[in-house]
């Protein structure tokens, strides 16, 4: 009698886990809509706070990458850090690229016709002026500095044309409307003019100009599903095709393990980044998983360059020659292994190895780096080894095999082509001439206190350029500097913003990948903008570095068009300067692991068809969905 | 009567002290932050674009305006506590304008949801389990039960809710791995709904009685087992009590008061949130939202949450105060 009763018991208690749990597959997908209608895509972005904003133009105050960008928003231009669909630079709502006076002091934008917005407004150029209008009026809008600073006025004689009067000479205005990773959205007029305050608006449902409209989201911030428009003929994008999903959800998928778990059960069709380690489990178990490159190291270059970045405030990194002692030490071989498990692009010159860079500026001027000389003031070596990225090739080979590639071209494009020599007597010269001396087995600075650098780090927030980071002060101690990592986690943004470092891992070199202008980052390099010490310094000059031979290179890209193929010949001085100077240590290309499960979708963006960058959050992988096709 | 009335005063007063300092405290801690949440915003929106420096400059002074940092430390203190007292936290500085109390009633619904049901669980299955194996000590199942308890308890909790997502969410994949709800499902008062919440809760609430029943297991059978030799137990026994009357009569109830207790506290500290709990399944709630405050800098909304956070554990201190001298006689009101 009691076995029957503890049965019974059982049986009741199991049964509303067993209702719970019944269908056994897809717990993770949006209901009531058909997988091969649907694209699932991580929002790096995660758990969004303010699910129920929309408005892109007020100040971090909603999801950026929840979908808004990707496919509801649309601007002037975009360049794709890749190939493109129809060559990197795209016309998107203007119809052709921008035209400026001969002095730079007004640029002319001709428009696209027959684009709507999603509520069947048409777009014109009233838009465009009240993009700006509006942002100019409201000091607390996200791109209204940037306009006040600029535009003087901005006219629309007609539907299709839009005059932007500047306040000075600015050949690069139009970057501001175009999209590499963002750019200055159009915002819809006949919506922003009804309202009191367009900074607390939270535009929520958007008015889309892209191909997709909102269909539902979490409030708790957790999902977003957007819709295809019933006339996406009437956008930008349409000019590519019909985007084939027909629903896009873009979710916070969780932490890295979660992620794995999800794609390996078809939830999740693209990843935006993960660990190594997650990409080569994904690689080893998934057998539809595919990444950028076929086979190792799988991740996507992105156009950013990870580096050493010094302060050059600070009284050891003042000195080139100390600057390029603690370069010397590094092996670059190590810090591959150590930050990417040897997946690293690595480069030599404060350029991306990506994108065009590669054919602009790293092949040709192989030759100049080969030959450079560096005196240590008692030699003159040549610390340019064109090597080491065959050499992290052939390290690799033996675990991984045939993913590893042969063909010279190939390893320079998946590995890089060289780095610099490790050469400890070199860097003892250099700093030797410093006015550094080695006691014992610790070196002494100038003023007779041991040599101490902290090496600021981002933490777990930012693993592998940890990684990268522990290495690199690794070998710095053991060549007896007092070297530490210092872990920021989120103290790194106000910190580096606040000079308060000796170094850093991090970026202060961004390009636009598909187009060879420097300018992206360089202009912010000038020293009109570098703050004293104590000051917070302004996006992106990170290590603080005046050089007159820079400001005139930055001038002189000032003074020449966008196109101009002067500009490379600029960016190899810049190059050049950078090598002597070394004022941040260039290390590898930032290799995002873009994930991408072929299950429901085929034709994702790779390294053998390269028409878009796949990561998830930049605008322009709207390109991905007039590609991909179900699979069946 | 007139005792317990100053009883009862004292025990207020000393609540509105506590819950003084406390907040006190947190706003001195999260005003010392050495994050700037005007750098964390500007950085957000500039980080992949080429804005121009000097327009970056002006975007950290609107904002200081918009954020109100620009009075002086006192004026901000002052204003703090104006609005707290009215309940108003001003508005969150990662989510602006969005004020701090709509967040905080978005997630708590979550958090309580999640935590109360597991605590009350937890607590239950712990409680019974370990009074019966301190009374029943020679039954061999109990004594196993004490061995799974002090086994499972050291576990790091991350590695039992990764043990869960991988058996649960990969090998056998019947439970969702993340969210609180599916996707795409309207929330409302509807069986789909609800049945969907459930779901999702199953892993975090599981991870969370696996690992925390062996403290309230272990800690209830210690006190019974230092109960049953009390004189008055022994008497009942030799005076031929029914087992099961001196178990639930006169044991578990006396053994009980101290894990009230420690309920209490519990249940207050529910509104810390469950920090690794929401990250590693991803579940909405109070402690990603303070984590997320944390990072970004916002000490709106950090002192939001913690002062929610101090009242729940000082209010539930408070009433386990004033019921004392009600369930226990022994604890003196004069």
């Amino acid at each position: 009698m009691k076995r029957i009763r503890a049965m019974l018991v059982a049986a009741c208690a199991l049964t509303p886990v067993w209702a719970l749990t019944a269908p056994a597959h897809a717990q993770g997908i949006p209901q009531n809509i058909p997988r091969k209608e649907l694209v699932i895509l991580e929002n790096p972005e995660g758990t969004i706070k303010n699910a129920g904003w929309f408005n892109m133009w007020a100040i971090n105050a909603g999801s950026q990458s929840n979908g808004l960008q990707q496919v509801a928003l649309d601007t002037l231009w975009y360049i794709d850090p890749e190939r493109g669909l129809d060559g990197s630079w795209d016309n998107s709502l203007a119809a052709d690229k921008p035209v400026y006076n001969a002095d730079y002091t007004e640029m002319r934008v001709k428009l696209r016709r027959g684009i709507f917005w999603s509520d069947g407004v048409e777009f014109t150029s009233a838009d465009v002026k009240a993009t700006v209008d509006i942002q100019v009026k409201n000091p607390a809008m996200r791109f209204s500095a940037v306009l006040a600073n600029n535009v003087a006025e901005v006219q629309a004689p007609d539907a299709e044309t839009v005059i932007f009067k500047l306040k000075k000479p600015n050949s690069r205005f139009h970057t501001n409307f175009t999209v590499r990773w963002g750019g200055i959205w159009i915002l819809p007029k006949h919506v922003f003019e009804k309202v009191e305050d367009p900074v607390k608006f939270d535009f929520n449902k958007p008015v889309s100009l892209g191909a997709y409209t909102l269909h539902s989201y979490d409030p708790d911030g957790k999902w977003y599903i957007w819709q295809r428009r019933e006339d996406w003929q009437r956008t930008t994008l349409a000019r590519y095709g019909q985007p084939a999903p027909r629903y896009l959800a873009y979710v916070d998928p969780g932490p890295p393990d979660k992620r794995v778990i999800a794609q390996l059960n078809h939830e999740l069709d693209v990843i935006h980044d993960i660990a190594p380690e997650g990409m080569f489990t994904l690689a080893k178990q998934g057998k539809s998983t595919r990444a950028w490159f076929k086979g190792f190291p799988y991740g996507h270059p992105d156009p950013t360059l990870p580096a050493v970045v010094f302060n050059t405030q600070t009284e050891h990194a003042k000195n080139r020659d100390v600057r390029w002692a603690l370069t010397l030490l590094i092996d670059p071989k190590a810090v591959a292994m150590a930050s990417y498990r040897g997946a690293a692009t690595i480069s030599a010159i404060a350029v991306p190895p990506t994108g065009v860079h590669p054919d602009a500026y790293h092949l040709p001027m192989d030759a100049w780096l080969k030959d450079y000389e560096l005196d240590t003031g008692k030699r003159k070596i040549k610390p340019y080894d064109a090597t080491v990225g065959k050499q992290i090739a052939d390290s690799l080979r033996p675990s991984m095999g045939d993913q590893i590639p042969s063909d010279p071209n190939e390893i320079a494009r998946a590995f890089g082509t060289g780095w610099w020599k490790t050469d400890a007597q070199a860097a003892t010269e250099l700093l030797e001439r410093a006015g550094y001396k080695k006691q014992g087995n610790q070196w002494m600075g100038p003023d007779g206190k041991p040599f101490s650098i902290r090496l600021m780090v981002e933490g777990d927030l930012r693993p592998v350029m940890t990684r990268a980071g522990t290495m690199i002060v690794q070998q710095w101690r053991q060549f007896g500097i007092d070297a530490k990592v210092d872990v920021a986690q989120g103290t790194l943004l106000t910190r580096r913003a606040a000079g308060d470092f000796d170094a850093f891992i991090g970026w202060s070199v961004e390009t636009w990948g598909g187009h060879n202008d420097l300018s992206y980052f360089m202009d912010s390099w000038h020293s009109q903008f570098v703050a004293e010490p104590g000051k917070p310094q302004p996006l992106r000059n990170w290590q603080r570095w005046s050089n007159p031979e820079l400001d005139k290179l930055i001038e002189q890209t000032r003074t020449i068009s966008f196109d101009d193929p002067k500009g490379i010949e600029i960016g190899k001085e810049y190059v050049k300067l950078m090598v002597r100077e070394m004022p941040i240590i260039p290390l590898m290309a930032y290799n995002v692991f873009t994930a991408m499960d072929q299950t429901y979708w085929t034709g994702w963006p790779t390294s053998e068809n390269p028409y878009a960058n796949p990561v998830t959050n930049w605008g322009n992988s709207r390109y991905m969905f007039v590609k991909i096709k179900p699979t069946n | 009567m007139h005792g317990y009335l100053a009883y009862c005063l004292k025990r207020i007063g000393q609540f509105l002290l506590v819950v003084f300092i406390g907040v006190n405290l947190a706003y001195v801690i999260t005003h010392a932050t050495p994050i700037d949440p005007v750098e964390q915003s500007v950085s957000a929106v500039t980080s992949f674009s080429s804005t121009a420096p000097d327009a970056i400059a002006q975007m950290r002074e609107s904002l200081q305006e918009l954020y109100g940092l620009k009075g002086s430390r006192w004026d901000q203190y002052v204003t703090f506590w104006r609005r707290i007292l009215v309940g108003d936290f001003g508005p969150s500085l990662s989510a602006f304008p969005t004020p701090v109390s709509a967040l905080i009633a978005r997630a708590l619904p979550w958090t309580a949801g999640l935590l109360i049901t597991s605590t009350l669980i937890t607590w239950a299955l712990g409680n019974l389990l370990g009074g019966l194996a301190g009374y029943y000590r020679k039954n061999r199942s109990l004594k196993l039960m004490g061995v799974l308890a002090m086994g499972i308890h050291p576990v790091p909790y991350y590695i039992v809710a990764l043990a869960l997502l991988v058996a649960f969410g990969f090998i056998w994949p019947i439970l969702p791995i993340g969210g609180g709800s599916a996707m795409n499902l309207p929330q409302g008062w509807n069986w789909a709904f609800v049945s969907s919440v459930i779901k999702h809760s199953i892993l975090p609430s599981l991870s969370l009685i696996l690992l925390g029943l062996g403290s309230w297991f272990l800690g209830m059978r210690s006190l019974v087992s230092n109960i049953v030799t009390e004189d008055y137990v022994v008497y009942a026994e030799v005076a031929g009590v029914d087992s099961r009357r001196i178990l639930t009569s006169y044991v578990m109830r006396n053994a009980l008061v101290p894990q009230v207790t420690g309920l209490a506290m519990s249940l207050g500290a529910i509104f810390n949130g469950a920090v690794i709990t929401e990250k590693v399944f991803g579940y909405p709630g109070l402690g990603s939202l303070l984590i997320d405050a944390v990072y970004a800098g916002d000490y709106s909304l950090v002192l939001g949450v913690t002062t929610v956070s101090i009242l729940g554990v000082s209010i539930c201190v408070l009433v386990i105060d004033l019921l004392y001298p009600i369930l226990d006689p022994r604890v003196q009101v004069a």
